[in-house]
């Protein structure tokens, strides 16, 4: 029966020894979205784009990919279709970046113009006849990132295309993230141990921890998991603390904070009026959000490393 | 011819662009020539063989140390180039059959040798007009030409077996070493044609010209060695998860 996701798993799970890697894992891509795969380093990221891609086995499960089950049968025909940047990126030092594309172009069997084309959008125009031994870092990403984009696939697979990257680097790869499904019809499946990272690219969300995957949905419905608080900072916080109370208002100190539960702007106004009358002096009105960072780190475990 | 071949070789060809391994297969001929030649002239009076004894001297190191050695470092090359940098992942997710890459590598080694033993063919001319030798060419150097090279294939599966399943550079070229100077033993005991590394030396005659060998058995030795060592390259690509390691 016809899905309406273009990557589905089905209970994916890698075992390696006794350790359960990947653990019952249903993913769900729709098409056209930029799908989010967030998790901390070891919590099967990267095991779990590798079994899609067919670079590992899975233990048990199955994956299906624009409604094909992925077996041997299916590999070549689904292969052609997805564009991938797996850990770090791959590429020949002794040739030029050109010369790296055109092996890939070869392979994949697109057309040649294609070089020239992921070269201009991944900006690398200019160094396409420098080695790539002579490539930064950021010029090497860049240069899988447009050996994935080469035939403009269906289905892109990036694994962390942002490791190791400076901050313009990172803000540059994930503006071109962006514009990949408008622009060019892509899906894109991009993991990160970044939150901020993911929050800023993806529309759908898929959380991993210890193999498990713990949340998936859109990154709005991950949005309203947040809790807006308002935090104030006075002279006295007890005394403070006692006067909100007896209004009736719900706060708690939190450290040198006093947090209230989500007010009107009037009200809030109301109440800081008051306290300056009772002189207490008023040195913060902050408007909090309860991060996705602590949505995430709730989901995932404190102990995980973001 | 199939499309899906052709790309792999070109993909191969294009990955072996300021690749200057090769040289190795223009050096080792020449230096192997040279020393055979002068050591052909300088004892002329006990060579009397003309070109049969030429080919002896030019032969000796070069099939049995020399050639196996070469297509070692070559298939060590061919692979090197996937071990390293990640390279496994682009390879494995082309959008072709593992066999027909593995085709497409097994092509680059077959054509370096092949290229290697025609170089190895044109020194042992040159060096015999060089010496003087007045008979004819002798016409069953072509059966050597054919024969080596067939041999040479079986050892370009083996090298590649080896350099896919050890991830390092030197020690497969240290066990192709090895293998041939193991070979002067199993083909002084009459194991050589059971044995990959001998077969390559049989069909050229290494050593001794005037050899009698079944050429039935070489063929169909070689060909099964053939199939056995691709398969099992093909094999392992398919079924060890070598990208997710």
């Amino acid at each position: 029966m016809p899905t309406q996701n273009l990557v589905e798993t089905h209970n994916l799970t890698k075992q390696y020894g006794k350790v359960r890697c990947v653990n019952a894992v249903n993913m769900q891509v729709p098409p056209g979205s930029i799908y989010g795969f967030l998790g901390p380093n070891g919590a099967g990221k990267s095991t779990t784009l590798k079994m899609i891609l067919g670079l590992a086995r899975p233990t048990e499960g199955s994956i299906t990919l624009f409604d094909v089950p992925v077996n041997e049968k299916n590999r070549m025909k689904l292969l052609a279709q997805t564009g991938s940047l797996i850990e770090s990126p791959s590429y020949y030092g002794h040739l030029t970046g050109e010369e790296n594309l055109r092996i890939i172009q070869t392979l994949k069997g697109c057309s040649e113009k294609d070089i020239d084309k992921v070269l201009k959008i991944v900006r690398l125009h200019d160094a396409r006849g420098k080695l790539v031994n002579h490539y930064s870092l950021g010029m090497k990403q860049r240069l899988g990132l447009a050996a994935a984009l080469l035939g403009f696939p269906k289905l892109l697979i990036l694994d962390e295309p942002t490791n190791g990257l400076d901050p313009a680097g990172i803000q540059e790869m994930r503006e071109l993230i962006c514009t990949l499904p408008s622009k060019y019809g892509m899906t894109v499946i991009v993991s990160s141990h970044l939150l901020s990272e993911i929050d800023q690219m993806a529309d759908h969300v898929g959380i991993i921890r210890k193999g498990e995957l713990v949340y998936q949905d859109t990154l709005e419905s991950l949005h309203a998991h947040s809790k807006e608080q308002i935090a104030l900072r006075v002279s006295h916080t007890a005394i403070a603390l006692d006067l909100l109370r007896q209004k009736g208002i719900e706060a708690v100190q939190e450290e040198e904070y006093l947090l209230l539960p989500m007010v009107d702007d009037t009200y809030v106004a109301n109440l800081c009026r008051q306290l300056i009358t009772q002189n207490i002096s008023l040195y913060r009105v902050e408007k909090r959000e309860k991060s996705l960072e602590d949505i995430f780190l709730s989901l995932t475990g404190k102990e995980s490393s973001l | 011819m199939n499309t899906s071949y052709i790309r792999a070789v070109k993909a191969e060809s294009l990955k072996l662009k300021r690749s200057p391994v090769w040289l190795a297969f223009f050096a080792l001929p020449l230096i192997s020539a040279f020393f055979g030649t002068m050591n052909y002239r300088l004892n002329i009076g006990v060579l009397k063989s003309e070109w049969y004894s030429l080919w002896s001297q030019h032969t000796l190191f070069l099939c049995y140390l020399f050639m196996p050695a070469l297509i070692g470092t070559y298939c060590s090359y061919l692979w090197r180039l996937e071990h390293t940098r990640h390279n496994w992942n682009s390879f494995l997710t082309a959008p072709l059959p593992v066999s027909i890459l593995y085709l497409g590598k097994l092509t680059q080694a077959v054509r370096v040798t092949i290229l290697g033993n025609l170089w190895i063919f044109l020194l042992f001319y040159i060096c015999g007009k060089l010496s003087g030798i007045q008979s004819p060419f002798p016409q069953k150097a072509l059966e050597w030409f054919l024969c080596g090279t067939l041999g040479a294939v079986v050892v370009c599966c083996v090298q590649l077996l080896l350099s896919l399943l050890i991830r390092s550079f030197a020690i497969p070229i240290g066990i192709a070493l090895a293998g041939g100077i193991l070979g002067l033993y199993m083909t002084n005991h009459d194991y050589g044609m059971h044995y990959p590394y001998s077969i390559y030396c049989l069909g050229m005659r290494a050593n001794n010209p005037n050899m009698e060998i079944s050429l039935s058995a070489l063929i169909v030795n070689s060909v099964g060695y053939i199939i056995v060592f691709a398969t099992l390259s093909v094999f392992y690509l398919r079924r060890h998860e070598i990208a997710a390691n």
